[in-house]
């Protein structure tokens, strides 16, 4: 049936009555199966809640309890840097859930995006180690809490033992090494790399937001550039050219290390003798949470001893629930650069601290202009 | 009173109808409002979607950030900053130095194939094109990735030469350098030179070519003499085609081009982003807008003064 004898056909009123209430079935058998796909996908979308977090946290591994009461995982969106994910969300994005970290906490709760944790409505909070929860910024409105911390764990070197050949001891340098220029790689976001900078030009983190800090990070910065064989906030990319051999080390997080040697390759993730950057990240609830039911359902399935094993295990980072580290003996947790004093690693490295949004703007503008090598 | 309003009901059901009759004389009359009539739709989608973000974008491109607000006095800091600052410089140039060669390879790798569908396929000239332009029904982010994987340090390429035994350790400048951004536009991109360049080569009277062989020209010369200068619309167009939306280009640097191959459109990207200055990425992509109007203005004069000297 062409369509345009048909109506060809109606103008000269020539057209059938069958003919005409065959177009009409068409039409409305077209009309009514076309958008059904599309309306399933929505309806499911707006069924579970969404979760905005990084680059590789988007798994169900982490989301069995949820996925057990909700009968999905929940939804993802995904970005390479809190600042970046702060952006979005201050042009309107919103979601339920989403996933910074300690040092950038105290200026999101200032953007009045978020509404403070009901702590009373998380099963798994009673578990929670509290020193991660004592974090500057954190203890305003009582008994509320703006973050629940998730997972920390440490930026560092990873590099590939039979390839990179060690001169001393474990270090920073080895990421400034000209030896291995263009096969080095970093984290793109200047919320890692620009710390692992300060620790590298030896500057004390709390004397970060100075003149004569920002001079000497950038120095040391603009003396790696050329080195670099990429820049990118994607762990896969970094993890594949590591085992590829087209990197020999990289700044990544513990989980690159431990995801590569469970595949066999000789890696190790350095213990640098300066200190690693040492993080703890959390959850906050976005204030106009479509879903808040089950943004609470996403804070207790990745506070979980389930999730909190998976984390350990297969990536290596540490967990904010006590009980997670109980299943592994001392040797297994040392291995994987963690203890199950967990506060000792983290009073032993250097734990970024919070800064103003015109340090964090100025800084970012900084690194971008480095990167792009300026 | 009663008969006042009585006549006033009836010219309020009167008016309606008499307006109707006004309309539609003024556009028996006026062949300007047809036509305007007639674009409506498209101009009413214009101004919502292309006038008004414009506008939008002007004005933000004259604030500047403040903290996490903007401080909306009117000021030209920004393009000042886009003007003084080496930076924005040298990534438009670099911009335009990438998405020019590649427009140059795109249409000069192109041509061949369309002259050949053009001039020597007689039967099924639409499969042919269909063929040409299947790798363009997957997605645009698909073939970059499918270009990180040919160029990559264990990728096709690399292991092909290392197989052979050409080269010992894989070629490293493959990927994550300004060659590998340019490779893959000019791939990417084919679809949109093929199309006009065969429209401009289908279009050329036979007979032209005929009467020059039989005046004594021999190939070459007959291509150069008439040819190429028929078909130099489908070439402009083609040019046009990739090198305005090529030089603003954010996924291929992004994925592919490593620290030296960073293009203006992810400088444009991360003031919207990691640097949080909407302002200053307002002011960029202005500025970049008119260099593009600019740089085409230049390449049609030349090219318009290049058809006359050949024709």
């Amino acid at each position: 049936m062409d369509v345009l004898d048909q109506l060809g056909a109606v103008r000269e009123g020539k057209l059938s009555r069958r003919k005409f209430t065959k177009g009409l079935l068409t039409a409305g058998v077209a009309m009514t199966t076309i958008p059904l796909p599309v309306r399933r996908a929505m309806a499911a979308e707006g069924d579970q809640a969404t979760y905005f977090t990084w680059g590789g946290y988007d798994i169900p591994e982490l989301f069995a309890p949820y996925i057990a009461k909700n009968g999905a995982p929940p939804n993802f969106a995904i970005f390479g840097g809190s600042e970046e994910a702060l952006t979005k969300m201050r042009g309107g994005f919103v979601v339920d859930v989403s996933h910074p970290c300690n040092q950038s906490m105290p200026r999101w709760v200032q953007t009045g995006l978020f509404q403070p944790i009901d702590t009373s409505r998380v099963t798994n909070w009673g578990d929670v180690i509290p020193e991660l929860v004592d974090l500057p910024g954190n203890d305003a409105e009582g008994d509320k809490v703006w973050m629940a911390p998730f997972d920390w764990g440490q930026t560092s070197v990873t590099y590939r033992t039979d390839l990179f050949e060690l001169e001393g001891e474990e270090s920073w340098d080895m990421l400034w090494d000209a030896r291995y220029a263009g096969r080095l790689g970093s984290l793109a976001s200047g919320g890692d790399a620009w710390w692992c900078g300060a620790i590298k030009a030896g500057v004390d983190f709390a004397d970060i937001d100075s003149e004569e800090a920002f001079e000497k990070i950038a120095a040391v910065m603009r003396e790696q550039r050329p080195l670099i064989r990429v820049y990118t906030d994607d762990t896969t990319t970094l993890e594949q050219a590591l085992s590829a051999g087209e990197m020999v080390a990289s700044m990544t997080w513990n989980s690159s290390a431990v995801l590569l040697q469970a595949e066999g390759i000789p890696v190790k993730f350095a213990k640098p003798k300066e200190g690693a950057l040492t993080w703890v990240c959390g959850v906050m609830i976005h204030k106009d949470a479509p879903n808040l039911d089950r943004a609470y359902d996403v804070i207790d399935s990745l506070l979980s001893v389930e999730t909190g094993h998976f984390m350990i295990n297969d990536w290596g980072y540490g967990h904010s629930n006590r009980k997670s580290f109980d299943a592994f003996d001392e040797e297994t947790l040392a291995g994987l650069g963690l203890s199950t004093q967990p506060v000792e690693i983290l009073q032993a490295g250097h734990f970024q601290q919070p800064q103003t949004q015109e340090w964090e703007t100025r800084m970012n503008e900084l690194f971008e202009q480095i990167k792009a090598g300026f | 009173m009663a008969e006042t309003s009585l006549s006033k009901s009836e010219v309020a059901r009167g008016a309606p109808r008499a307006l109707w009759a006004r309309l539609t004389r003024f556009l028996r009359r006026s062949e300007t409002a047809r036509g305007y009539l007639l674009m409506s739709p498209t101009l009413l989608i214009m101004t919502i979607g292309i006038v008004v973000p414009f506008i939008i974008l002007l004005v933000i491109s004259l604030w500047t950030r403040q903290g996490f607000s903007f401080d909306t006095t009117l000021t030209l800091a920004n393009y000042a900053r886009a003007w003084n600052e080496p930076i924005y410089g040298a990534l438009l140039a670099r911009s335009f130095w990438i998405s020019g060669v590649a427009t140059i390879a795109t249409v000069a790798l192109c041509y061949p194939m369309a002259y050949y569908v053009a001039f020597h396929v007689h039967r099924n000239k639409m499969m042919w094109l269909i063929l040409m332009t299947l790798p363009f029904w997957t997605s645009y982010l698909l073939r970059v990735f499918a270009w990180k994987v040919i160029l990559g340090y264990e990728g096709v390429i690399n292991s092909g030469l290392s197989a052979a035994g050409l080269i010992e350790a894989p070629l490293a400048f493959l990927l994550y350098s300004p060659s590998a951004v340019i490779i893959t536009l000019a791939h990417a991109w084919a679809a949109f030179a093929i199309l006009p360049l065969y429209v401009s080569l289908e279009k050329i009277d036979k007979s032209l070519l005929e009467a020059a062989t039989d005046l004594g020209d021999g190939p070459a010369a007959r291509f150069f003499r008439i040819t190429l200068p028929l078909s130099m619309p489908g070439i402009i167009a083609a040019s046009f085609l990739i090198f305005i939306p090529t030089t603003g280009d954010y996924i291929t640097p992004a994925l592919l081009g490593g620290p030296n191959g960073a293009m203006i459109g992810n400088l444009i990207q991360v003031q919207f982003g990691a640097v949080n200055n909407w302002p200053m990425g307002a002011t960029l992509s202005i500025v970049l807008m008119l260099w593009i109007a600019a740089l085409a203005l230049v390449f049609l004069l030349v090219t318009r003064k290049v058809q006359e000297r050949i024709t």
